[in-house]
């Protein structure tokens, strides 16, 4: 395929705003109606299936469940209209808001250490592995072959090496001299979140690797030769022009990590049950929201209205600061290229 | 590419199964049965065959779900107007998530008249508190006890500890010899709760606190209750280093693997061990009491029912086979299989270990957060948990748990709020 | 050009190896003892959970593969795979295509409306979702699955492919449009083949947590002949939850078609990736 294409989109994106803007530039003079009329059509048969799939299978059915929020419920009966009174127990009813400031902050915490563990990491990976050392091709394999493995296999996997009786992790450190360090990893309030985080970034880490070493592999070799030749140290070449130019896939990789971070499930859901053990110290709002609406194993009750009342903070929450961040990355994006 | 993949894709559609696979023609009534009790399905089995000779008319099917998906699963059928014929269910407030809004059939005398043989007692687990109908016909009855290792205790001359003192004399002995005296971990918070059910009712006294607590006279902030709860931190240093994560499957392997002397856990394991290790020689003994001279109690609870969904098709075939499970013989059946002690009356317990637990029930109380604060969220049993791995961590005292506990179930229950 | 011709400079070299070695270390050893659980005993896993095995024996993977009907599941799986994937590309690329190049009212509310797919979990609508499979006829059928992956996907689809399409420079499509290419044609031929990177990205992000789903298939199959391969490995777990050694053998047996699948397909599919740049 013709990868000039993409190398001019990137020198005419060099210049702000315009790329974008432009795309409907160059066709909105006016044409005649019945050119307007066949784009309308084009836009119908392009974006009809796609909305009425997404409408039926997404939307409406998450709609429905937010709107569980407004309804009392017994057990697992909807009852009558409450308004906003689940909301007011979630606010007003220990230990309600306290289980949810404590979930909350967690996935703050969840995603500020996996961008600064995974993604930088990933980052630092893909650009060693850009300049082509001996073997790249085999690492870039090997790199992106724990994201292969579904996350009840990563879960399970990982609890038994960080197992406290039988695990290899707390054996490894002992053999090494530094019994001192070994402790219940999933256990100790003080480690589990972070012990958890790890794990994850463990299985996700090929990802951000490949889509950055993707990105500075699109970079036009002409500008890092350009800016070689004037002499810039390879820090500089990095920082002036392939992070700049690397916009695109941050922009991906960042609203992945905040979304990721901030539904996070499966993998807490896998390793440590559903109630966040120890004592709520790996408790997250997809934790929180699943155990409100469902019941903890056999000891918990069901709370249908409160748990959806989580779930449409839940979805607020993130809307806000996914539309903003969305917004302000794209921004950047474009002023950077 | 692309049409390669619309090609293939167009195939796979073709191949598709595009209808709900469902019976044919005039077969005979086959009622789905669903459970949570995975590991029991050879048990449920062979028990269901006995139905069929004798009901040549009912195929019962028995599906199984892991238990952390149950309720879900069957919660979103129910909803949906689906579901199986004959469900598990779970007792007191477990089952009333379901009985209030009317997902169950009611089951009066008339219908299953074998439940007039069945003890009150037993009965309060199967009542719904709405309308006190009777939903399910109780299965079994659990008790929380300490299982030991019978060739571990022999080899280093130890014997059954009458009192609590003795009790940590004989763990010191043991560790002091190298053994790990206790399996019990913290990572899941419901082995703490069991824990504290065999631990604590000795020091709180009992059904008579129980029946304080549950009428309003008392909280659990009492120091009855929360000096109680502290006797578990004694066994912190019997239990396995970094117990705090050890989960439910390693405290099981390592009782199994004879590598821990001692495992407190529910009469339901003991078809569960004997099954896993044939070799193992093992018994169980109450929770000690403070002296050597009181007899011990025991917590014990309805462990769940047999219910019938509301919205069946086959009822008549449904009360068929509940009424089957209200029998002296399925009971039979169910604790000579499980080794569990049935909840129907007259049934006779052959296994030895059983017959212990028999004769221990007999000084019984309740299992303090199922039995009497389960009924509305957030449980007794949701906040005990929680807010046992931070005491078992160090981060709470025991009377921090029970204000804790006290002030989460305040939400419902009116006697505890100041 | 080739990634080797980017000059490595002899000062990084070593450090730059040791840090990919280690991390290599790091992901190969734990995958290397998960396969190497499948051959010993549930004891073994425990006592020696990092020896060698006592035996090399197969007696795990014959045990999960005959009682657990993992050709079946498999079968199904794959079909379920394929086909939500194959709908996700095509519409998320559709959708992407639309939204990243042309100018309409509504462009950016449809663009945050399919955004808004990204912020919950769809398994918090699970009630809502049973209702309408009810209603659609659809409970214990495939197209269940392939319908709620294809559907969840696509927001992910649409938000990687529309940034995409939108870095595309402008006068690509309306010179084809002047020279009087239909949309159809556009799209397929000039547009699609500069977005290849993209659509892997897209399809790897899908398709692994749709191979991998299980609580959909646990919600919505009830016919054990429809089972994918996570549900029936669930269910096998779920009968054996303490006989690790046959839980290692089924997690060794689910993982490796995926493993196999990527290392046969890791050139093409990294070449995709990189695709902007590894063509010259």
């Amino acid at each position: 395929m013709p990868s000039g294409g993409r190398r001019e989109g990137r020198a005419e994106a060099a210049s702000p705003a315009p790329a974008v803007a432009g795309v409907s530039g160059a066709r909105a003079p006016a044409r005649g109606l019945s050119l307007q009329t066949s784009r309308r059509l084009w836009l119908v048969i392009f974006l009809g299936p796609a909305v009425a799939l997404f409408a039926t299978f997404v939307t409406y059915p998450i709609v429905s469940a937010l709107a569980y929020s407004v309804y009392g419920w017994e057990g697992i009966g909807r009852r009558e209209f409450v308004g906003l009174g689940n909301f007011v127990r979630l606010f007003e009813t220990y230990p309600y808001p306290r289980l949810l400031a404590n979930a909350f902050w967690h996935n703050v915490i969840v995603f500020a250490l996996t961008m600064l563990v995974q993604n930088l990491a990933g980052l630092g990976l893909a650009l060693i592995l850009a300049r082509g050392p001996v073997g790249a091709r085999t690492y870039r394999v090997v790199f992106f072959l724990p994201v292969t493995l579904s996350l009840v296999i990563v879960g399970f996997m990982w609890a038994l090496f960080l197992n406290p009786v039988f695990g290899i992790v707390n054996k490894a450190l002992a053999a090494a001299g530094l019994a001192g360090l070994a402790r219940p990893w999933l256990g100790d309030p003080q480690t589990a979140l972070v012990t958890l985080t790890l794990i994850n970034a463990w299985r996700w880490l090929g990802f951000p690797t490949l889509v950055f070493l993707a990105g500075i592999q699109a970079v036009p070799d002409e500008y890092l030769e350009a800016a070689r030749i004037d002499g810039a140290g390879e820090g500089e070449v990095i920082r002036r022009i392939i992070l700049p130019l690397l916009a695109p896939s941050v922009t991906i990789i960042v609203t992945l990590t905040f979304i990721g971070a901030f539904n996070w499930f499966e993998l807490p859901y896998v390793v440590q049950g559903v109630s966040g053990p120890p004592n709520r110290a790996t408790d997250v709002l997809g934790l929180l929201f699943y155990r409100t609406a469902f019941g903890e194993v056999d000891t918990g009750l069901q709370d249908i209205g409160v748990g959806s009342a989580i779930a449409v903070l839940m979805f607020i929450v993130m809307g806000a600061v996914a539309t903003f961040g969305a917004l302000y990355l794209r921004r950047r994006e474009i002023e950077l290229a | 590419m692309m049409r390669r993949v619309l090609v293939f894709l167009v195939a796979a559609v073709f191949t598709l199964p595009l209808l709900p696979s469902g019976a044919f023609g005039q077969e005979p009534v086959k009622l789905t049965f669903w459970s949570w009790r995975t590991e029991d399905k050879w048990a449920y089995d062979r028990i269901i065959r006995v139905f069929e000779q004798r009901n040549p008319g009912i195929r019962v099917e028995f599906i199984p779900y892991r238990n952390v998906e149950y309720n879900t699963i069957l919660s979103s059928a129910l909803t949906a107007g689906r579901g199986p014929d004959i469900i598990h269910l779970r007792a007191y407030g477990g089952l009333e998530t379901f009985a209030a809004p009317g997902f169950l059939a009611p089951l009066d005398v008339d219908k299953v008249p074998e439940l007039k043989r069945f003890p009150l007692q037993t009965m309060v687990g199967a009542r719904s508190r709405k309308d006190g109908k009777i939903y399910g016909v109780p299965f079994a009855t659990q008790t929380l006890v300490v299982f030991y290792n019978r060739k571990i205790f022999r080899e280093h001359n130890l014997s059954v500890p009458r009192s609590w003192d003795a009790f940590l004399a004989l763990m010191k002995t043991l560790k002091d010899k190298g053994i790990t005296p206790l399996a019990n971990g913290a990572k899941e918070g419901w082995t703490l709760e069991v824990l504290s059910g065999v631990v604590a009712p000795n020091f709180y006294g009992g059904t008579t606190f129980f029946e304080a607590v549950t009428r309003g006279q008392t909280t659990f902030r009492d120091p009855t209750y929360t000096n109680a709860l502290a006797k578990m931190l004694d066994l912190r240093p019997y239990m396995p280093q970094g117990f705090m994560g050890v989960d439910y499957a390693t405290m099981q392997q390592l009782f199994l693997n004879e590598q821990a002397a001692m495992f407190i856990g529910g009469s339901w394991e003991i078809g569960f061990f004997k099954e896993q290790n044939r070799n193992l020689d093992f018994d169980v003994f109450p929770g000690p009491p403070e002296r050597a001279d009181q007899v011990p109690w025991v917590s014990s609870f309805a462990d769940g029912n047999y219910g019938i969904n509301a919205r069946t098709p086959h009822m008549d075939a449904a009360v068929k086979f509940i009424r089957f499970t209200a029998t002296t013989e399925f009971g039979q059946m169910f604790t000579d299989l499980l080794r569990q002690l049935s909840a129907v009356p007259g049934v006779v317990v052959r296994d030895p270990i059983l017959q212990h637990v028999q004769a221990m029930n007999r000084k019984a109380t309740p299992y303090i957060m199922l039995v009497g604060f389960r009924w509305q969220a957030p449980t007794g049993s949701t906040l005990l948990q929680s807010a046992l791995q931070a005491m078992m961590a160090g981060q709470m005292t025991p009377a921090q748990v029970g204000d804790e506990v006290t002030r989460g179930l305040s939400s419902w229950v009116d006697a505890f709020r100041r | 050009m080739t990634p080797a011709s980017r000059r490595p400079r002899s000062l990084w070299s070593p450090l730059a190896h040791a840090v990919l070695m280690a991390n290599a270390v790091l992901v190969l050893v734990p995958m290397v003892l998960m396969g190497l659980s499948a051959f010993k005993t549930t004891r073994e896993i425990f006592q020696r959970p990092f020896g060698l095995p006592a035996t090399w024996s197969l007696a795990n993977f014959q045990r999960v593969w005959v009682e657990a009907r993992f050709g079946d599941y498999f079968q199904n799986s794959l079909i379920v795979t394929v086909a939500s994937a194959a709908i996700l590309v095509v519409l998320g690329a559709m959708t992407g295509y639309a939204l990243g190049r042309f100018q309409f009212r509504g462009n950016d509310l449809l663009y945050v409306y399919f955004l808004s797919g990204l912020l919950l979990p769809i398994r918090l609508a699970i009630i809502p979702l049973f209702i309408l499979m009810r209603n659609l006829n659809l409970l214990d059928t495939l197209w269940s699955l392939i319908l709620i992956y294809a559907a969840s996907g696509l927001p992910s689809a649409v938000f990687i492919l529309t940034g995409f399409f939108r870095t595309l420079p402008a006068d690509l499509d309306s010179a084809a449009r002047i020279d009087g290419a239909s949309e159809w044609v556009i799209f397929t031929r000039v547009m699609l083949p500069l977005v290849r990177p993209a659509l892997v990205i897209v399809t790897i992000y899908n398709v692994i947590p749709i191979w991998n789903d299980f609580f959909f298939p646990l919600v919505f199959i009830k016919s054990d002949r429809l089972k994918t391969l996570p549900l029936g490995m669930t269910t096998f777990f779920g009968q054996y939850y303490t006989d690790y050694a046959a839980l290692f053998a089924g997690l060794t047996l689910a993982a490796l078609p995926v493993i196999a699948l990527y290392v046969v397909l890791s050139q093409h599919f990294i070449r995709g990736l990189t695709a902007g740049a590894v063509k010259g």
